[in-house]
């Protein structure tokens, strides 16, 4: 039983090669909690932008009419990996932890089971 | 040789005209939703803030709950999806006093795990401050010392608050420009050629009725209002329903009916709104 803060503390310390993590609410694009992060790399605007990315491809599978859920999403860059990971919350609303990996550091299996560990531990 | 200017000379200029130093007004005013609760959070009160669409509760300067007749509770949200049963709900609402809240109560019997209370309270605290940050026409009131029964959570700082708030008025902007929707009973109404609609849009159009406001379906939803809004933004945007215009108010009986020919102005109500929203906007300059 942790709370958001220690959650995404813990992402940051036993993931190797996170940079910064966020929780962030799909719907309204409001990042619930943020850890890591600079101010050339502002958070909250990555939280606010991804929730289109996540937005574009729920619809899209909609259109397709797959019923599946989307577990993560991945994002390679020349240097980075970005790892979007759904939770849905509660409250009724679309959940989901953004994670930033360097990715010489990174070791892209192991950070996806890590993750899904978190996330059972939140119980968001 | 020409001299160019306004003031012939001889006479003393007329004085310059007091302009508004903006640098120093934003500072102060923070980031000119309220700047009542700028005051109180440099000075880290402790109380409510009573405002026109909302409250918001404050303990030392930061916000710790948020109500608003616009959106549903942190009650309707946990109990709607099942989260918690109504009895245990009920049981520590009851219990709750100065001590121990209605949080820490729920908390320490293990009725619901931390993450899940502590999101859910967080939604349902940004989701009342929107509306009870809106633009009011009344002035605010506070009272300080007044605590919640539910106690602090996780309090939040009052200018991520207020920053938040303008973001999220800037998004629904974007959507769909017309505030209309926000408040009005909804209607739905017949589209060509429009996107189809997700399931969590299906769910808030098979609501749609012509008398259930956005706020009304997202309390049957259990859902949080201002994510209703997005919704009805994107569908009103959409073409797939509209805002129901209300009724012109109905003429009084005793007035005298107006001579003929000459056109009594109608008084309308987004232009209030609107002229509402002109204010506050040249406030905030």
């Amino acid at each position: 039983m942790t709370n958001t803060e220690t959650a995404l503390k813990e992402a940051l310390a036993s993931i190797e090669g996170a940079s910064a993590a966020a929780l962030v609410d799909y719907t309204s694009g409001m990042a619930l909690g943020t850890l890591g992060g600079s101010k050339s790399f502002d958070l909250n605007v990555a939280a606010a932008g991804n929730t289109d990315v996540v937005r574009a491809k729920m619809r899209t599978m909609e259109h397709l009419g797959l019923k599946a859920q989307i577990e993560d999403i991945l994002i390679t860059l020349s240097d980075q990996y970005h790892l979007i990971r759904l939770i849905s919350g509660r409250g009724g609303n679309g959940l989901f932890l953004y994670l930033v990996l360097d990715a010489k550091r990174s070791n892209l299996a192991m950070a996806r089971h890590q993750l899904r560990k978190i996330e059972e531990e939140l119980e968001v | 040789m020409t001299l160019v200017g306004t003031t012939p000379r001889g006479t003393t200029p007329p004085p310059r005209l007091p302009v508004r130093e903006k640098s120093t007004a934003r500072h102060r005013a923070g980031t000119g939703l309220s700047p009542m609760l700028t005051r109180l959070a440099a000075e880290r009160a402790t109380g409510v803030l009573e405002r026109e669409r909302g409250s918001l509760y404050l303990a030392e300067g930061r916000v710790v709950h948020a109500e608003s007749p616009y959106a549903p509770g942190l009650d309707v949200l946990l109990l709607t999806h099942g989260t918690l049963d109504p009895t245990v709900w009920r049981e520590a609402v009851e219990r709750a006093d100065q001590e121990y809240g209605a949080a820490r109560l729920l908390l320490d019997a293990g009725r619901i795990p931390r993450g899940a209370l502590e999101l859910c309270h967080l939604g349902a605290l940004y989701d009342a401050a929107y509306f009870a940050l809106a633009p009011s026409s009344a002035p605010g009131r506070f009272v300080y010392g007044a605590g919640h029964w539910l106690g602090a959570l996780r309090p939040v700082p009052v200018d991520a608050l207020e920053r938040e708030t303008l973001r999220r008025r800037e998004l629904l902007e974007r959507l769909w420009p017309d505030p209309l929707a926000d408040g009005a009973p909804l209607l739905r109404s017949e589209a060509v050629a429009a996107p189809a609609a997700t399931a969590r849009q299906n769910a808030v159009l098979a609501l749609v009725n012509g008398v259930r406001t956005a706020s009304d379906i997202a309390r049957e939803l259990g859902r949080q209002a201002f994510h209703t809004l997005v919704d009805v933004r994107r569908l009103a945007a959409a073409g797939l329903l509209s805002a129901l215009l209300p009724p012109p108010p109905p003429v009084a009986p005793a007035a005298p009916d107006p001579p003929r020919g000459i056109p009594m102005p109608r008084v309308n109500d987004p232009d209030i709104t609107l002229l509402k929203r002109l204010r506050d906007a040249l406030e905030a300059l």
